[in-house]
């Protein structure tokens, strides 16, 4: 059980260094006004999803380091959970801001788009919190399990 | 039948071991997750999680799918070249009122290309009305529907009832603030919840002011979104400055409050429905008719020449104190009617980025909306007299001192 718990708290540690190092990065690309992309990963240059976006982003990752150290006390554990949900807040926004945009057919187009458009839309670059959800989700279904088993 | 205190007693032991399951408490993680919303250390970047959600939200439905994506094609693509052909009289005063006011190129009539210039009722009214507001409402009622029935808006309550006691309310405050952010108008009915005059009084005040509604959002978002958040950001300073204030000039009492806060629920979706019928439903009863009243009566007023005896005689104010072209005029006078329907107005009128945002910031703190003005009658009319009074010199004050700041860094 101890083990387990170990293993859990390095990979809750490492998300949450992962998700400080977005939340920073964020925050300084968008201090700096010019969005940036590597490859499949673009970091926003706006005020409000790279700014705003990022102390969210940031938030999240300091509350996975704080809960981290004993993940099966239930305090810890809501502090994880509450990172993830922050990620999901991000995450959740940002997909339904392309859902939003891929429905419509633009300016001068027809009503609706077309399949390659409306496919185009979700291709890469993700912002950070769309590669952070799956990790938030694992972590949030292992707090889950734990508290059940209790 | 008379009990005595014992047998009383003893029947309500009975009652009690039949309804009541006694076993030992444990702290859940539901529990842990409420009380971390509470606490200003965690519960603030949650609070900020949460406004970051509903605003992304409200601008991607409201403004992207369907004001962008759909309705601006519909009634500028559509609906009013077709009016502006089949409507007889162009160039004529019921034609410039009911459909396109237009504008004069040497001696010739020259119809609009889109529904924000056009000003007809049946156009730049309807679109508005359905095109921009409609969608703005839908959304944003909705969301604060499932906050509410989440049990998050309590755990706000508490968590910035610190911050309110400075301007003189408590917690419960922010109920009536967030639903001016829909309409002013259920909000000076909420402002009910407050127990002390000086409190409902400080809050009818300072929402009339300094809170733009649903509809107003809708159409910065739609016209000046580069600017909305910093015109967002005059607002909430304003707020805090002007309730500081009032809270120290008012007399009175402001008492504390303590709220019962439920734990976290899953939101039954037949209570949204019902609550966000209900609330969509009584906005557009109150605000579909004075948009297009709003556009017969500022269309008459242009057109009778008053909007430019008005904008010559206050130019002095406009210009000099203000720091906005004098053609403001217009959309001041409109704001009285409808404040989004202002906005609409202001943007087609020339003038540099910061004119825009202190053009817009003045739109929003002066007088509220016809519809607020008479709900704030119904609470009574001296706290109307007071309000107005407080709003007068806010707009002015702040008017002045948004156009030193622009001046201060060199903006405008």
């Amino acid at each position: 059980m101890a083990e387990k718990n170990n293993f859990a708290m390095i990979c809750i540690a490492i998300l949450g260094l992962v998700t400080v190092a977005f939340g920073l990065a964020d925050i300084l690309v968008s201090a700096v006004g010019d969005g940036t992309g590597l490859s499949i990963l673009e970091i926003p240059g706006d005020m409000f999803r790279g700014g705003w976006g990022g102390f969210i982003v940031l938030f999240a990752g300091l509350f996975y380091l704080s809960g981290c150290k004993n993940v099966a006390e239930v305090h810890n554990a809501s502090k994880v959970a509450m990172g993830s949900v922050l990620i999901w807040i991000m995450a959740g926004t940002d997909i339904f801001a392309m859902i939003t945009e891929s429905i419509p057919g633009g300016e001068d187009g027809p009503w609706f788009n077309s399949l390659s458009g409306f496919l185009g839309t979700y291709a890469p670059p993700y912002a950070p919190a769309i590669f952070l959800l799956p990790f938030s989700l694992v972590v949030v279904y292992y707090i889950l399990k734990q508290e059940r088993t209790k | 039948m008379k009990l005595s205190p014992d047998e009383r007693w003893n029947l309500i032991d009975s009652i009690a071991d039949q309804v009541v399951t006694y076993g030992k408490y444990r702290h859940t993680l539901k529990d842990a997750i409420g009380e971390l919303t509470v606490k200003p250390m965690t519960g603030i970047p949650i609070a900020i999680a949460v406004l970051y959600g509903f605003w992304s939200v409200f601008g991607s439905f409201a403004g992207t799918l369907c004001t962008d994506g759909f309705f601006v094609k519909l009634f500028d693509g559509y609906w009013l070249p077709w009016l502006q052909v089949v409507f007889p009289g162009e160039g004529s005063w019921l034609y410039s009122i009911l459909i396109d006011a237009g504008g004069m190129t040497n001696g010739e009539f020259i119809l609009s290309d889109n529904c924000f210039e056009a000003f007809g009722v049946l156009t730049s009214g309807l679109f508005v009305a359905i095109g921009v507001v409609l969608p703005a409402i839908v959304i944003f009622y909705l969301m604060l529907t499932l906050l509410e029935d989440i049990g998050y808006m309590p755990r706000l309550a508490v968590l910035i009832d610190t911050v309110l006691h400075r301007i003189g309310l408590h917690g419960y405050a922010i109920v009536p603030t967030i639903l001016s952010l829909g309409c002013n108008v259920p909000a000076v009915t909420a402002t009910r919840i407050l127990e002390t005059r000086k409190q409902r009084f400080i809050m009818m005040t300072l929402l009339a002011i300094f809170i733009p509604c649903g509809a107003q959002l809708g159409i910065m978002e739609e016209v000046i979104p580069d600017l909305i958040g910093y015109v967002l950001l005059y607002l909430v300073i304003g707020y805090f400055i002007f309730g500081f204030i009032l809270n120290k000039i008012v007399p009175g009492r402001s008492p504390e409050i303590l709220i019962d806060v439920p734990p976290y629920q899953k939101p039954m979706m037949a209570n949204v429905r019902r609550k966000l019928w209900m609330r969509v439903s009584s906005f557009f009863k109150v605000a579909v008719p004075f948009v297009l009243l709003g556009c017969v009566v500022v269309n008459v007023l242009y057109l009778a020449g008053f909007i430019q005896w008005l904008g010559d005689i206050l130019a002095p104010v406009f210009v000099g104190w203000f720091g906005v072209p004098k053609e403001t005029a217009g959309p001041l006078v409109a704001a009285f009617l409808r404040k989004d329907l202002a906005v609409a107005q202001l943007s087609v009128i020339e003038m540099t980025q910061y004119q825009m945002l202190s053009a817009v910031v003045l739109v929003s703190i002066y007088f509220p909306c016809v519809a607020t003005f008479a709900m704030m009658l119904k609470e009574g009319w001296k706290e109307l007299i007071g309000s107005v009074a407080v709003l007068a010199v806010v707009v002015f004050l702040y008017g002045g001192i948004i156009h030193l700041i622009g001046k201060l860094i060199g903006v405008a």
